[in-house]
């Protein structure tokens, strides 16, 4: 148990944070607080009002919603899923539904006595639109929004201590036997309701061999990459135990150790987030390794202040409030008694009455990780600050290589930003710049995932429920969406913001190690060629320019004419500027022989004229009836290398090429000089 | 086929040294090298001298470039300037019976590789004779060393009464009119898909990196063609000459069957332990006379000493054995002619793939390296590597006949990276004695006007039609050669160019524009 309290001081790290400001339901006379997860709604309660502020997008300036109910006690409240219809329990027997319009109430009520209301929720399943879970079992039943009745279609007869649900896993657990570790489970979705098979939970005995009891609070649903898990809290044995749900079948996948008698978990961004409450600490688990090592070490949750819009964690030292004090105009206490965790990622202070939405702090966390490799491959997961995550990643990329790190780390590296980027293109995630790049031609630079990313949040996650429980595979078939709203970004770098952000941006300082990153860019290249992908065509200009610069022509040759360097005209260009400067007569003729292959003869023929193979140059002109090279070209470099023989040649091929040549001032300045110095010479 | 025994006059190869041996009675000293080593000083003299005094004659008219050849009645006499004063003569018999039909670039190119591969193993001639002006190290390393090269041109007689004499049993037979289709002293490429290519150059990465931060290089063959280097295009064709020779997979197979299919015969076995020891007993004859008898001789073109190790690198003790001494004394070492640096040679072999792998010596001598170390490393980082680049080329590879383009009998070469492709020699044998003969011919031709030309780049394009009415093309442009036979009699002259073209469009990147 290594949990110290050092890290909990003024130095303030902290890879999870809270921000300033918090949702504040600053209402007089507020009687309750309660938190409608399915409309993700935070409700606050007077007597004979109800408020209600949308929690996402988290904003805390969004103004509530109020509705008029009846006076009377409410044990819990949830709107229907069209919020056309608000719910509210007002005892263990007594369910009262109104309709925010009409204002039309309907009751509902139990047999007192014989069974008691544990509580309800709405359902978006086709059999049923609302489900109430007594002592006795789950009813379900349909209605309409206009409440004109209330229809009981069908029963699930079970004897029901405590259940619980969240609307994300669409997923009602009820509890039952001694130690209420026995569980019935039902699916609610929109393909149907599928009934889990019955299974236990598994709960250390006691030293006094006492069983101990699970309660509620104990077990937490949650979602991490679209797959449902139960997490079960075993205070006996200090361990987390963790359930995936599949279609047929709960299977129990580990275990966490817990450092705290008072637990509870956060998900964001697919992350684990276990709060370990007396310790005041948190711990990051990744559950999409197998490893269930935490992704970082334990440290507190932190409190950041008012510096505005920047979340960075360079702002760290900047932070006015630590996570231990309080003396900022809202009386925050970490972990106080009053905070009620909410899946996903919302932390409810009933003590302030005041909602706070969990960060995660990236850059803190990929600060505090030396292993590179897994660390990119951590980031590339991140969905909600995809852009955070890129520039992370291409940030680590580059210091890897700036850093001089061994050519193995770097390939691996480089392996796994391309395999990522390469799942997210197949996966559909980075479809849209791809169809931007397919109407625009060229790469835009300016292409930032992030504008389109904003789209109405919808109802995506039904179609995926529904998607993944028509496929029969046994795997994730219970699956909520990962794709929840505003995440369709991906942190996914393609190779041509590799090339750009990367190689092209440590090229300039790293000029004189131009082997290294030779071999790191071989390695890049083979990466997206074992993937089938295309690169920025500047990557090879700069492969020559760097081949060329450490004389390596060897290479230099191969990598022309084995292809590995793609033709193209920029790249032709390169080889024939970098033969130049080195006097090297053999990639000057790779570049031209690039030119040729590439059939752009216009610049062929004049890279020919250029080294002084004019001959050569007009042949091809002829061949290929090229008239576009400027004829005077041809004509001063014969004249400039005193053969008349060639001139003269020249002068009759180009009379034949050209349309009325003979008639212009060329020919007849040319003739004419063939004249006077030589009179022998026939044209 | 054209052959001879070293027991006539067929065959004289020479080395002298024009700056030495220049007052009366010493002019022994002159001599570096003479095969055959068995003949009379005298004899030798007398090649020597007629050389030398060609040289001096001709020197007068063209002192750049003195006398390339001597065309007598009945011999050609080869001249080759190996390094400043250094020459190597070779004189051949003419026979147009035995089909010694010559030409003599190609005979030239055969004096210049020996000297290349000697240079690359024991550093220059010039240099060994100033480290030990008596000559008797030089000769001592140079002997040896053309005995085990012109090795490489025996064809055994399998008669069983030829046993007798030395050499009888055994024919030298020198590139004739037949190899016309090839090009000595260049590299033959394999074609590689650009996935294959780019995990090859990932492989080289790694290779180089064998070392730490030491860079080493790097060649890398499939069976007896160039994968890959990193090697300057000179350096490649001598390492490469030599690997094919004697490191590769063939090589080191072909070695193995042909010994122990000459051991099958009674009495063969003694010939191959007589005819190593021949040449070793001229060099003590020439060693007694200068005093020198101390040396260990290391022959780098020995044949049938290289193995394959249970780790997968080549082992020889050609250079010793790894028992005595220091541990690296026993690693081969060679000479790149670029950096002038010495390398040490590793080689690693995975069924066909043939992968050769230079260190600086210098950096081991300082302790920065040790070969176990690299040799362990490249086991751990390339050895899956090659094991799926192995996999990947020979799953493409089309076999012996590869490159075999159909109609065409063709040779082409690059004379700036020194590569060069040509028809599988078993297509070659196809054409007739004539057609073949026409080429040589041509060839002939084009070798006296590129010389001519005087490192200019000539441009030519020739098509004869011969006798028997095939045509043979000789296309030059730009550093790039095309030689071609087509045997098909009734195409005309524009059929032809128009054949030639396609050819050059499809499989030399239109490198040979035909009018």
């Amino acid at each position: 148990m290594s949990i110290s309290q050092a890290s909990v001081g003024s130095g303030a790290l902290s890879h999870v944070y809270i921000h300033h400001p918090a949702l504040r339901c600053n209402i007089p006379e507020s009687r309750g607080l309660f938190y409608d997860d399915a409309n993700r709604l935070l409700i606050c309660t007077t007597s004979s009002q109800v408020f209600s502020w949308e929690t996402s997008p988290f904003n805390p300036d969004v103004p509530p919603s109020v509705d008029s109910i009846n006076e009377g006690p409410i044990l819990s409240i949830r709107f229907s899923l069209d919020k056309k219809a608000i719910a509210v329990q007002r005892s263990d027997c007594e369910v009262q539904l109104f309709n925010r319009e009409t204002k039309k109430i309907l009751n509902h009520k139990c047999k007192a006595g014989s069974e008691s209301i544990l509580g309800f929720f709405w359902s978006d399943s086709p059999l049923c639109d609302l489900a109430i879970v007594k002592t006795s079992g789950m009813d379900l039943f349909a209605c309409d929004s206009m409440l004109n009745s209330l229809r009981l279609v069908e029963t699930k007869k079970a004897n029901v201590n405590w259940y619980t649900y969240t609307h994300e896993t669409r997923l009602v657990l009820l509890a039952s036997g001694l130690q209420c570790k026995t569980f019935n489970g039902f699916q609610l979705s929109t393909a149907g309701v599928v009934r889990l098979p019955r299974f236990e939970m598994t709960m250390a005995r006691s030293e006094s061999n006492s069983k101990p009891i699970l309660s509620a609070g104990d077990l937490h649903l949650v979602t991490v990459y679209g797959r449902i898990y139960c997490l079960q809290v075993d205070r006996e044995a200090m361990l987390l135990h963790l359930y995936r749900f599949y279609r047929d079948a709960v299977v129990q996948q580990g275990s966490l150790p817990i450092y705290s008698s008072k637990l509870s978990v956060n998900v964001v961004d697919n992350l684990l987030l276990v709060h370990q409450i007396d310790a005041k600490v948190v711990i990051i688990y990744d559950l999409f390794v197998d490893s269930r090592a935490p992704v970082s070490a334990p440290l507190p949750l932190l409190w950041r202040g008012y510096q505005g819009s920047d979340t960075s964690s360079q702002a760290a030292n900047k932070e006015i409030e630590s996570s231990e004090s309080s003396t900022s105009n809202e009386n925050i206490v970490m972990y106080e008694d009053g905070w009620t965790f909410l899946v996903p990622d919302l932390i409810l202070d009933q003590t302030n009455k005041v909602l706070w939405k969990i960060h995660l702090d990236l850059e803190a966390i990929s600060a505090s990780s030396s292993d590179r490799t897994s660390l990119l491959e951590f980031l590339q997961r991140r969905k909600l600050e995809a852009n955070k995550a890129k520039q992370l990643c291409l940030g680590i990329a580059r210091a890897t290589i700036l850093e001089r790190r061994p050519a193995t780390q770097v390939t691996q590296a480089i392996d796994v930003l391309v395999t990522a980027y390469s799942y997210s293109v197949k996966a559909g995630t980075y479809k849209e710049i791809k169809n931007e790049k397919a109407t625009a031609s060229t790469p835009t630079a300016g292409a930032s995932p992030d504008n389109e990313r904003h789209r109405p949040s919808g109802s995506n996650i039904d179609e995926d429920v529904e998607m993944n429980l028509s496929s029969g595979s046994k795997e994730n078939m219970f699956c909520a969406d990962e794709q929840q709203e505003s995440q369709l970004s991906s942190p996914a770098v393609s190779p041509d913001e590799l090339y750009k952000f990367v190689f092209a941006s440590v090229e300039e300082m790293m000029v004189e190690e131009s082997e290294y990153l030779v071999a790191i860019i071989t390695e890049f290249l083979r990466s997206i060629s074992a993937e089938k992908l295309k690169v920025d065509l500047n990557i090879y200009v700069m492969t020559i320019r760097l081949l060329a610069y450490s004389k390596r022509f060897a290479e230099l040759s191969l990598f022309t004419t084995n292809k590995i360097i793609e033709p193209s005209k920029e790249v032709a260009f390169q080889l024939l500027e970098s033969g130049r400067q080195n006097q090297n007569i053999k990639v000057r003729k790779l570049g031209l022989d690039m030119l040729r292959q590439l059939s752009l003869h216009h610049d062929y023929i004049s890279s020919l004229v250029q080294d002084g193979y004019y001959l050569e140059a007009l042949r091809y002109a002829q061949k290929h009836k090229v008239t576009s090279v400027r004829s005077s070209l041809f004509l001063e470099a014969a004249f400039a290398s005193n053969d008349l023989q060639h001139l003269a040649a020249i002068l009759r091929v180009l009379s034949e090429l050209i349309p009325g040549f003979k008639e212009t001032s060329e020919y007849y300045t040319f003739y004419g000089l063939l004249n006077d110095t030589s009179s022998s010479v026939a044209v | 086929m054209a052959s001879m025994s070293s027991g006539d006059e067929s065959l004289r190869l020479c080395m002298f040294d024009l700056r030495r041996g220049q007052t009366e009675g010493q002019e022994l000293e002159k001599i570096l090298f003479f095969y055959p080593a068995d003949l009379d000083f005298s004899t030798q003299l007398s090649v020597i001298g007629l050389s030398e005094g060609l040289i001096t004659f001709t020197r007068l008219f063209s002192p750049e470039a003195a006398c390339e050849v001597i065309e007598a009645e009945r011999h050609s006499h080869v001249f080759y300037e190996a390094e400043p004063d250094i020459w190597m003569v070779m004189v051949v018999e003419k026979n147009k019976e035995t089909g010694a039909i010559w030409r003599i670039d190609a005979l030239r190119r055969v004096l210049k590789e020996v000297h290349s591969l000697f240079v690359m193993f024991h550093g220059s001639i010039r240099a060994l004779i100033e480290k030990e002006p008596t000559g008797g190290l030089t000769r001592s390393l140079l002997y040896p060393f053309i005995t085990d090269y012109l090795s490489t041109f025996q064809i055994w007689s399998l008669s069983e009464d030829c046993c007798c004499e030395f050499f009888v049993g055994k024919k030298l037979q020198l590139p004739t009119f037949r190899e016309t289709l090839r090009e000595r002293g260049t590299v033959q490429m394999l074609t590689l898909a650009r996935d294959t290519a780019v995990e090859v150059q990932s492989l080289v990465q790694v290779l180089d990196s064998c070392a730490g931060s030491l860079r080493c290089h790097s060649m890398i063959l499939f069976q007896d063609l160039l994968v890959s280097t990193t090697l300057s295009a000179d350096d490649t064709v001598d390492l490469f000459t030599f690997a094919v020779m004697r490191l590769t997979s063939k090589a080191l197979s072909s070695d193995t069957s042909s010994w122990s299919y000459l051991r099958k015969g009674p009495g063969s076995s003694e010939i191959s332990s007589r005819s190593n020891l021949a040449p070793v007993g001229s060099i003590d004859s020439l060693h007694s006379r200068n005093g020198n008898n101390m040396h260990h001789v290391i022959r780098p073109l020995q044949n049938d000493k290289w193995t394959k190790g249970k780790d997968g690198f080549l082992i020889t003790d050609i250079w010793g054995l790894e028992t005595g001494g220091s541990p690296d004394s026993a690693i081969p070492t060679i000479w790149l002619q670029q950096t002038q640096e010495r390398m040490y040679l590793l080689a690693y072999q995975h069924k066909s793939l043939t992968l050769l792998l230079l260190m600086p010596t210098n950096a081991i001598v300082n302790g920065d390296l040790s070969i176990s170390a690299v040799k362990q490393q490249v086991i751990e980082d390339a050895s899956l590597r090659i094991l799926k680049i192995e996999e990947n080329i020979s799953r493409g590879w089309g076999g012996e006949n590869a490159y075999h383009i159909k109609g065409y009998r063709y040779l082409v070469v690059d004379n700036d990276t020194k590569v060069s492709r040509s028809s599988p020699s078993g297509k070659v044998t196809t054409l007739a004695k004539e057609s073949l003969l026409a080429l040589n011919k041509l060839r002939e031709e084009v070798d006296s006007e590129k010389s001519r030309a005087k490192g200019q780049e000539k441009d030519m394009e020739i098509c004869i039609r011969a006798k028997n009415n095939v045509w043979v093309i000789a296309r030059v442009t730009r550093g790039k050669e095309l030689y071609m036979a087509l045997e098909k009699g009734s195409d005309t002259l524009l059929d032809t160019t128009d054949a030639v073209g396609r050819f050059s469009n499809r499989y030399c990147s239109g490198a040979f524009l035909m009018d």
